[in-house]
């Protein structure tokens, strides 16, 4: 499904990936880990297409397609989708206009008819229920004074409503308690299926424990330095990333 | 030796003349007009160095763009092309104006005299309603303003609308009717009258035709009794040949409520002046207003709040979207007088600027000489937040329909103040067409 062949990407004149490989197929989850600074929300950030990053070498490549090819709202039509780390405050537009609009526009970009105002009702109520958001919650206007874990189940509702086929997690773990984190997870989980795939990016082995990853790769200086299947998630709790950057640094 | 005549001097020129024809001698209204004409030519035109028109050089503006032969023009509008025009309330009175000049025949009006009286502002009216002769043409202040004392000379057949005490009453649309087959000048005239414990909603548009330049010199005053009730809202969709300089004066007594709400589109150069003063306890004031703008159009928006008395409140919000070479001035003004303890003022001025060629000039400005008020302002300025247009994108909804998105919600917080659905649909409509 997706896969990046030693991508090369820089912001500001600064190289942040240097040479990322990696090949995800359909119903595998992956798990991106590393220490801060390691380049991990970038990666996250060049799948999704956020512009102001620079590619100066590699390729990536989704359902076959030149992926970097193309505009953000394009990626999201052929199905990738990005929980962001920080989700934005949009004043004045209600969750559910917001997400009509969305849903619409990614339905006739994949040749599907529009949904009227009742059947998109009938859809949201079902994905409700399954990071249960509150009705109220989507009337008001987006994320604004949501809190931490009200805007982390609101890009998980988002997901579901947009139905993707790879879906990029970018810290979604981060400043939720555990409860938070259980909803979330759950969510995620109950959108799973043997024809997406999901990319975790996380900081943290906690959130691992809910969606158990089938690989887990440790991003360090903009490299995929080590992978290995979960049980590397439970070593990197146990001992820090420190002999991680021992081991590279020996090479 | 040829005498160059000044500006002023040629606006004048025809006064007497024009003043004769239509006043007798004895006339009320002649003394008041008279003294407006007086006033004006002691005022001047504002000055190159003129703090108030600073952003926007008025009287050049007029030089350059008007000959300055001031005579009402016919027009061949018929009553049915006016009621064509008309919004889509049966319920209500529809007032048209032809060139500043209100004309009651075209005009709809279905409110009981004992509820809501609206007749021509002339001698009549100002010999019967004492209420009228004393404030004619100086509610707030009105008289330190240039345009309006040009206005009170030159105006014809403005209109009186009065809400009689404990009523509340039907909608009242103005229509504006400016025909600009000729150059044209016009003055029209509104005076809004409250009266104790009543309500009034006011809708004023324009409509302009025609090819050549007209200069609007409009004046709206309002006096607000105690706990009456005036909201007063305007939209601005003129043309690239529409100059305009309109005023509000608002004056608010105990426990009364004022609001306006201001839209504006498009013109040549527009310049609004509004002006509430609160001059008694528990009042509220509300000014709101909306300036998307393309083209060349300048909008110059001048608001001033004055507290004279404790414990009121007032708000006020202006949002700004420019695009291309237009241009916005905002400079709003609220004063806290020593005796206006426990007020509260606030006021907003956002603007978003959509090139490199478009221009904001905006400065709040606030005088406070009471120590007990919460008092806060804020005015911004700035490009469309790119992380928010990302995350739209990210979602699926196309870059020009996520800008879209997020210009209208910004826009769409200046019409919260706006109660008319109809009124509301147009102008949310031209929000929408303008993004496009």
């Amino acid at each position: 499904m997706l896969k990046i062949d030693n991508l090369h990407a820089s912001v500001e004149g600064k190289e942040i990936l240097k040479g990322i490989n990696l090949e995800v197929k359909a119903g595998e989850v992956h798990a991106i880990m590393g220490p801060n600074g390691s380049g991990k929300s970038t990666l996250a950030s060049v799948l999704a297409g956020r512009e102001e990053y620079e590619i100066e070498e590699g390729s990536v490549t989704y359902q076959g397609k030149d992926l970097l090819e193309l505009a953000p709202e394009e990626r999201a039509h052929a199905g990738v989708f990005l929980a962001f780390q920080y989700p934005v405050e949009i004043p004045g537009v209600s969750t559910t206009n917001f997400l009509k609009t969305a849903v619409n526009q990614t339905r006739e970009a994949r040749g599907l008819k529009s949904l009227d105002a009742v059947s998109f009702l009938k859809v949201m109520k079902e994905k409700m229920k399954l990071v249960d958001i509150d009705q109220a919650l989507l009337s008001r206007a987006l994320n604004e004074g949501f809190s931490g874990g009200e805007k982390k189940r609101n890009e998980i509702f988002q997901m579901a409503m947009l139905e993707p086929t790879l879906s990029i997690l970018d810290e979604t773990d981060s400043g939720l308690d555990i409860d938070a984190l259980k909803i979330v997870a759950d969510g995620v989980n109950k959108l799973k299926s043997p024809d997406n795939a999901t990319i975790v990016v996380t900081h943290y082995q906690r959130l691992l424990d809910y969606i158990v990853p089938d690989y887990v790769h440790v991003l360090y200086q903009g490299r995929i330095v080590k992978s290995g299947d979960k049980s590397l998630a439970h070593e990197l709790e146990d001992k820090g990333y420190d002999w991680i950057k021992e081991e590279v640094a020996a090479l | 030796m040829s005498e160059v005549l000044t500006t002023e001097d040629q606006l004048l020129a025809n006064f007497e003349g024009w003043l004769n024809q239509r006043f007798e001698a004895s006339s009320s209204l002649r003394a008041i007009k008279e003294a407006g004409a007086e006033n004006f030519k002691k005022l001047g035109l504002p000055s190159r160095k003129s703090e108030a028109y600073k952003y926007t050089p008025i009287t050049k503006v007029i030089e350059k763009n008007f000959d300055l032969d001031i005579a009402e023009s016919p027009s061949d509008l018929t009553k049915s092309d006016c009621e064509a025009k008309f919004y889509q309330d049966a319920d209500a009175n529809h007032l048209v104006f032809i060139n500043g000049v209100f004309v009651e025949d075209y005009s709809k009006i279905i409110s009981a005299s004992s509820e809501l009286t609206i007749k021509v502002l002339d001698d009549q009216a100002i010999n019967e309603h004492a209420e009228l002769k004393s404030n004619l043409g100086h509610v707030n202040g009105s008289q330190v303003d240039s345009f309006a004392a040009l206005n009170l000379a030159y105006f014809n057949q403005g209109v009186f609308i009065k809400a009689e005490k404990n009523t509340d009453n039907k909608n009242t649309y103005i229509y504006q009717f400016i025909d600009g087959s000729k150059q044209t000048v016009l003055f029209p005239r509104v005076f809004v009258y409250g009266a104790a414990g009543s309500r009034t909603k006011v809708y004023e548009k324009t409509f302009i035709s025609g090819e050549e330049n007209s200069l609007n010199i409009s004046i709206v005053e309002s006096m607000v009794e105690a706990n009456a009730e005036v909201r007063f809202t305007k939209l601005q969709n003129y043309t690239n040949k529409a100059y305009a300089i309109e005023g509000v004066y608002a004056h608010q007594d105990k426990d009364s409520r004022f609001y306006t709400n201001t839209f504006s589109f498009k013109g040549a150069v527009v310049r609004n002046n509004v002006y509430i003063n609160i001059d008694a306890e528990n009042c509220e004031g509300h000014m709101n207003g909306l300036y998307q703008l393309s083209g060349k159009t300048h909008v110059d928006t001048n608001t001033s709040v004055d507290h004279l008395k404790p414990h009121s409140y007032s708000n006020e919000l202006y949002k700004g979207i420019l695009d291309e070479n237009s241009r916005g001035v905002f400079n709003g003004k609220i004063y806290v007088r020593p005796d206006a303890q426990k007020t509260n003022a606030f006021q907003s001025n956002n603007n978003i600027l959509l090139t490199d060629t478009a221009t904001i000039n905006t400065k709040p400005q606030l005088e406070i000489w009471a120590d007990d008020v919460q008092c806060s302002h804020g005015c911004t300025t700035g490009q469309m937040d790119e992380e928010a247009i990302f995350y739209l994108r990210s979602r699926g909804i196309e870059k020009t329909n996520a800008k879209a998105l997020l210009l209208n919600a910004f826009a769409n917080e200046a019409l919260n103040e706006l109660q008319n659905d109809l009124v509301k649909e147009e102008i949310e409509g031209i929000i929408l067409n303008k993004l496009k």
